[in-house]
């Protein structure tokens, strides 16, 4: 079953010999002063600090990883003179992180108390503690939906709550990432029993699917290949998309036909050939075979997905890791080693070949495990650093990291992030009468999109993320928000009456209050100048209604910062 | 053949992109379609922009029943036909008002597309391309004009929606539409929620948050987020925005385009395209008349007759016809055979053959380009595709469609395809 086709063995010699190359006569990390040397002499001095190639079977601590990781990062800066952003400030870590892992900004008192806490290893606390949180599941949960499930119209009828349970579950659980990927590619039967299912059900036709898994769990574009052979990777030949494709080919999906479609969608294995029509025009009928790899004996009778399944998370498959590898360095760092994110191949280098290998070899040493890797790259010098720039290392391209890239908040950001920010008072009666508001603004929302009500709060959020939705396949680390999308920010009357705004103590003082819209909106106290101004602001007005003014400005101004719209 | 390219719009990083990866040789090798060369041998444009009002008819109108009738023939259906200010023309009766107008008008009796489901078929006949192929979601066609011939300094969006429309695609929220739901009530949000004085001082403060923090991080992001939100102030406090207000219309122009959502639609279509936008889609749904066609349809002639009419002649008084191409179009036409499954017969879909309509922006009017057979079930002079309809727009809107677009997937692809044919005398 398992295959070494001559062009993985040669792409693994080739990483090999890189490997080896750059690390012949590590001397110790690029954190030592450099020293004052000519260029060509520098140049072979960096070369000295990229770390020695791991040990066959090395098994890192998420610590040790971390220090290869900036072991790699180190040596790249140091062969272009780049010099790296010191630390970031725990404000900035604690509001990264939370929008990294979990998908929102910390509420006030969450970072009020990362930032008094005392202890001196209270990033990784924090660290382990998200990992484990309800929220990163559901984060992990919500970006794979939207991966396995991309909205289009077929879609539309289709409810994504029961694939967002399920992998709310599995991340919850922080279920291995090849168990997890053998459990989706070969789900089978009803969607309200097996919630993976719905990636067939959302794919359902055979070119989007093998579109999907192909991008999805190996990091390739295939789609190119479906009509012709692929013009820039000579993998992949028109013949490999069909072969490919053939092991889904007894995948029966019905989702919903229409919106009086009262059935079960349903996921089964079909033995009988399929209807002509039902496959894409393109279609070339050709056995089930790995791509670029070997025929695998099936007999007609049996299913085929779970030969794929085997084949394509088996250790051997140099794919497997490494994709899931960069998308996971892409949600932290805004884009992949290799970018863009699913074009991994040999003429599309990763911007850090040997730390790609690495962290790829290690995520299988590790048994795929995601908060293993999450947290290697969560303490590493690398991800802490600053985004302000520092000695010039503004000149360097992103993809060098001498500082951390700003990333711009994914809608879905957005909105859980203000949804915190606008959650009315938790009083019993006040929750009840909100939900109450909540559910009939839903209905009406729902009753609009066409579909069953999936829980409360999704109809709106759905059309949020669809109204503030960029550019398909966008840059995290472009912003994509057009003048309407700012005119809702900036105008609307539901994004212009925060709770926190109302929950302000009248009492308090107003540098007190300014310090809780702070906290709350931005994570982190305002300096000494802001604080001044927007004091005076608060000071000056004399009526009780004015103040009330003074704090909505400062409100307004604050979550329509680009401090706010940006993770930094 | 490489100086060609780059002086065709095509930027020298792409070329050396393409160049480099390989593609360009395929475009040599054949990529160059028919239709680059019958738009370099076209008329160079003139020096004033154009622009593009799309009247859409949701759900797919009866070609028989509006455009292209078929009098005394087993299919005709129930309505007459009247003669038109263009001789030799004929048009339902239901559309008196725009058969006074049929001299400024195309009528494109020869469309015939490949998708009969509605949003497969809108899919296509806004953008050209099949729905997902080669997983990518394609521009439509206002997202394209916004892009391509769009004024970039114009403080309101070049791409402006009445009703539902289709996205840009690939090339952006920049160029999305701005969705007007209720054009008596213009943009939503456009007004801020606190005085104008109030807004300015809210508005000089962030401005002053937004340098320090520019100045601090140095993210390309930040600078973009601000130009953003300095465009959208700038709508708010422009006088372009104020085209979005349809009571500033005097009372006997309102009158001209008369009553219901579609009118004001088609006046505030005009009002934008003179405040500059590239491009306006008014959308009327309605048009899936699987029962009751002919009470429904005759009823939807009375919404488009007086409005459409209205804006045609109301462009042409202003000057603004020449540069202004306006189009009827929707998903698909209906079929000949007129189905009794229902307590009032119907017509179900039909994008085998169907008629569009385009006028103004230099086009001559009073004709009739492409012809069904007596039936009105078969395409017999001068089909017309979806690609080849796309290529005809971008031709007339001065629009390059040999133009490559990089997309995210790193696949080039052109404004229009290049299997796209030339409308034969469109233009």
């Amino acid at each position: 079953m398992t295959s070494s086709p001559s062009l993985w063995v040669q792409s693994f010699v080739r990483a090999i010999c890189l490997g080896g190359l750059v690390g012949v006569v590590s001397i110790g990390l690029a954190a030592d002063a450099p020293p004052k040397v000519e260029k060509a002499a520098k140049k072979a001095t960096i070369i000295a600090n990229a770390p020695k190639p791991m040990a066959p079977g090395a098994v890192l601590s998420p610590s040790d990883m971390a220090k290869r990781i900036d072991g790699h990062v180190g040596a790249l800066l140091s062969q272009d003179n780049f010099v790296p952003s010191p630390q970031c400030s725990d404000a900035e870590f604690c509001r990264r992180i939370h929008l990294d892992l979990t998908g929102k900004i910390p509420t006030a008192q969450e970072a009020l108390s990362f930032l008094e806490d005392k202890s001196p290893n209270k990033r990784e606390t924090l660290i382990d503690k998200l990992l484990s949180s309800k929220g990163y599941a559901r984060h992990m949960a919500d970006l794979w939906q939207a991966l396995m499930m991309p909205p289009s119209i077929e879609n539309r009828r289709l409810d994504g709550e029961p694939l967002v349970k399920w992998l709310e579950k599995a991340f919850s659980e922080n279920k291995h990432w090849d168990d997890l990927t053998r459990e989706v590619l070969t789900a089978t039967g009803p969607q309200d029993e097996n919630g993976a299912t719905t990636y067939f059900l959302a794919n359902s036709s055979l070119d989007k699917l093998t579109d999907s898994v192909c991008k999805l769990f190996m990091g390739v574009q295939l789609q190119c290949a479906q009509c012709h052979n692929h013009p820039f990777n000579p993998l992949w030949k028109q013949d490999d998309y069909w072969h490919t494709a053939a092991f889904f080919i007894k995948v029966k999906a019905q989702p919903p036909r229409n919106n009086k479609d009262t059935r079960i969608p349903t996921v089964a294995e079909n033995n009988q050939p399929p209807n002509k029509k039902a496959l894409p025009e393109s279609t070339k009928k050709l056995p089930p075979k790995f791509p670029a790899g070997e025929k695998p004996t099936l007999t007609a009778k049996e299913p085929y997905r779970p030969a794929f399944a085997k084949w394509i998370t088996a250790d051997a498959n140099p794919f497997f890791a490494k994709a899931a590898v960069n998308r996971i360095w892409a949600q932290m760092f805004g884009r992949g080693l290799v970018h863009p994110i699913d074009d991994i191949q040999d003429g599309n280098p990763a911007s850090h070949p040997g730390l790609f290998e690495d962290l790829a070899t290690q995520f299988k040493a590790n048994h795929y495990d995601l908060h293993h890797l999450l947290k290697a790259i969560c303490l590493s010098e690398t991800y802490q650093r600053t985004s302000k720039p520092y000695q010039g290392n503004e000149k360097a391209s992103a993809h060098y990291l001498a500082r951390m890239p700003v990333k711009v908040l994914s809608p879905e950001q957005m909105f859980d992030s203000l949804s915190d920010l606008f959650t009315p008072p938790t009083t019993g009666q006040d929750v009840a009468k909100a939900d109450k508001v909540e559910k009939k603004a839903d209905k009406k929302a729902d009753k609009k999109a066409n579909k069953i009500p999936a829980k409360p709060g999704t109809a709106q959020r759905n059309q949020f993320l669809a109204f503030f939705r960029g550019e398909e396949g966008a840059d995290q680390t472009e912003y994509q928000s057009g003048i309407p999308q700012v005119l809702r920010l900036m105008n609307s009357p539901q994004l212009n009456s925060p709770a926190i705004l109302r929950n302000l103590d009248p009492r308090a003082t107003p540098a007190a209050n300014i310090d809780t819209l702070y906290l709350a909106i931005l994570g982190r106290k305002p300096s000494s100048s802001e604080a001044a101004k927007m004091r005076e602001l608060v000071v000056k007005a004399d009526k009780p209604m004015d103040k009330r003014q003074a704090y909505a400005d400062i409100c307004w101004v604050l979550l329509n910062t680009s401090e706010f719209a940006l993770n930094h | 053949m490489l100086s060609q390219l780059l002086s065709s719009g095509f930027s020298r990083r792409d070329a050396l992109r393409l160049a480099t990866s390989g593609a360009l040789g395929a475009s040599l090798s054949g990529w160059m379609p028919v239709l680059a060369k019958a738009t370099a041998s076209a008329p160079a444009p003139a020096a004033k922009r154009k622009s593009c009002i799309l009247l859409y008819m949701d759900g797919g109108p009866s070609h028989i029943d509006t455009f292209d009738p078929k009098p005394g023939a087993e299919t005709g259906g129930e309505f007459g036909v009247i003669d038109t200010s263009a001789p030799g023309i004929q048009i339902s009766e239901h559309l008196p008002e725009m058969a006074k107008q049929m001299d400024k008008v195309t009528l494109l009796r020869g469309m015939s597309t490949a998708e009969g489901a509605h949003p497969r078929a809108k899919h296509l006949i806004h953008t050209g391309y099949r729905e997902g192929v080669g997983g990518l979601s394609y521009p439509s066609m206002g997202a394209i004009a916004s892009a391509e011939i769009g004024n970039p300094n114009l403080p309101i969006p070049n791409f402006v929606a009445v009703g539902r429309s289709q996205g840009a695609g690939f090339l952006g929220a920049k160029h999305a539409p701005l969705v007007v739901n209720d054009p008596t009530k213009g943009v939503e949000n456009l007004r801020p929620l606190v005085s104008a004085g109030q807004f300015d001082k809210r508005y000089d403060l962030l401005e002053q948050m937004e340098s320090a923090f520019l100045k601090e991080y140095q993210a390309g992001q930040s600078a973009d987020h601000k130009t953003t939100y300095q465009r959208a102030v700038e709508m708010i406090r422009s006088k372009e925005a104020q085209a979005f207000d349809l009571s500033k219309e005097s009372a006997e122009t309102k009158a001209k385009y008369g009553s219901g959502r579609f009118a004001q639609g088609c006046l505030l279509a005009r009002r934008l395209v003179e405040a500059g936008v590239a491009f306006v889609e008014v959308n009327l749904g309605g048009w899936d008349t699987h029962e009751n066609n002919f009470d429904r349809v005759k009823n939807l002639s009375a919404q488009i007759d007086q409005p459409m009419a209205a804006l045609l002649a109301d462009l042409k008084d202003r000057g603004m016809l020449d540069n202004t191409l306006v189009i009827w179009m929707g998903d698909f036409g209906r079929t000949p055979k007129i189905n009794a499954r229902g307590e009032k017969p119907g017509r179900d879909h039909y994008p085998r053959a169907w008629t569009s309509l385009m006028a103004g922006a230099g086009l001559k009017g009073g004709r009739v380009i492409g012809k069904t057979d007596e039936k009105g079930g078969t395409v017999i002079e001068n089909p017309i595709s979806a690609v080849d309809f796309m290529g005809g727009v971008c031709q007339v809107l001065g629009i390059d469609s040999s133009k490559w677009y990089q997309t995210p997937i790193g696949r080039p692809i052109r404004v229009v395809d290049k299997s796209a044919k030339p409308i034969p005398g469109l233009v």
